[in-house]
């Protein structure tokens, strides 16, 4: 009998039997992560929600392709970075087009709808603070490899050979991907980096 | 610690915090490298930064409308892959169908021929047949025939006036 150590990858499992219990509760563990991961290769609070959620979609369509080997967190965020890349590459081709014409013909897409309260309200938190803005908009300035590398090594979820495996790249490259962004980053922050300065005001 | 361990702690830091042991290494190394304790400090600081900021926006409705869009695929796939025809459905989907379809669609061509130009040839055979049943004499007027072709052969006129005399 196979165990399967990754509870992720468990509710796969039961996600290929037909189980949208157990997608739910996938959905609700990754939407933030996701979203976060979307919002800032696609700096739009509307198109990157549409986008997330055909992220989702896109994992409940391929489940009967996933293997437990995988880590599912890893497949989650290869599925999501290969669609913001498709997107913007389709933008790049058609820049007046919108996200809706991404997927023309697919009826299952999610029907945009006036929205609950939001838990935030995007540009209100960002304009927040002034320091948060302007490490936005560092990060933007990022080649996207860097970029989501640097996003994904933030938190302790994923480990280089995880990034790795999104980016598509070896682990010595990740880190150097790592490396480069965080010095770009550093002379673009600098100012504010000084000690002391990155500080509550 | 040396320049490559700093480095290697450095990495490390991108993606986790620094155990206490770590910690009390680097600080013995950075009090006796001040240019590293510049860099760390910009690092650390970066790391901060980072830190801050703030999660992407999510509507409170967000796994309600996946799941909605999940429903609508379950219903538009279900007819096909339905209780007894799913296993169908599934074997269309493959690629190896293709060839599979292609065989059958030769198949029917032939079929079509053969329907087609094979039918007057079985019709002509039954045909034959018919003739051959009520016109062709039965086989036991054939049977002295030899004998008969045996005989000489005379001159038809003395035959006939033969004929004509014995009646």
């Amino acid at each position: 009998m196979t165990t399967v150590p990754d509870p992720d990858a468990a509710l796969m499992l039961l996600v290929k039997q037909g189980d949208t219990r157990a997608f739910e509760e996938l959905v609700l563990k990754y939407q933030q992560p996701v979203m976060n991961l979307v919002y800032r290769t696609l700096p739009d609070a509307t198109e990157a929600e549409d986008l997330a959620q055909h992220v989702f979609l896109q994992v409940f369509k391929s489940a009967h392709r996933y293997e437990v080997s995988a880590k599912f967190s890893t497949w989650l965020f290869t599925i999501a970075r290969n669609l913001c890349l498709n997107e913007i590459r389709r933008r790049s081709r058609h820049p007046a087009a919108s996200l809706d014409e991404t997927f023309p013909d697919d009826d299952s897409q999610p029907i945009r709808q006036p929205e609950d309260v939001k838990t935030f309200s995007p540009p209100d938190v960002l304009m927040q603070g002034e320091l948060e803005q302007k490490i936005e908009e560092a990060l933007a300035t990022l080649p996207e490899k860097q970029r989501t590398a640097i996003l994904m090594c933030k938190g302790e979820d994923f480990s280089y050979d995880d990034i790795a495996e999104v980016l598509g790249c070896s682990v010595s490259a990740t880190k150097s991907l790592i490396h480069r962004g965080r010095e770009t980053l550093k002379q673009l922050l600098k100012p504010y980096l000084r000690s002391g300065e990155w500080k509550e005001k | 610690m040396n320049d490559s361990e700093y480095q290697m702690l450095l990495v490390e830091s991108w993606r986790r915090g620094l155990t206490p042991g770590e910690k009390a290494r680097l600080q013995t190394f950075l009090a006796e490298q001040p240019e590293r304790a510049a860099d760390w400090e910009r690092e650390t600081a970066l790391k901060e930064a980072l830190n801050r900021l703030p999660d992407a926006p999510v509507a409170s409705n967000f796994a309600a409308l996946v799941m909605r869009a999940v429903e609508r695929e379950n219903k538009r796939t279900e007819p096909q892959a339905g209780e007894s025809f799913g296993w169908l459905a599934r074997w269309l989907r493959r690629p190896a169908s293709g060839l599979a379809w292609a065989a059958a669609l030769a198949l029917l061509a032939w079929s079509g021929y053969e329907q087609f130009y094979g039918r007057p040839h079985r019709e002509r055979a039954m045909e034959l047949s018919l003739i051959m049943k009520t016109v062709a004499p039965e086989a036991g007027v054939f049977q002295d025939f030899d004998a008969i072709q045996r005989l000489p052969a005379a001159d038809d006129e003395e035959l006939y006036a033969v004929l004509n005399v014995s009646h």
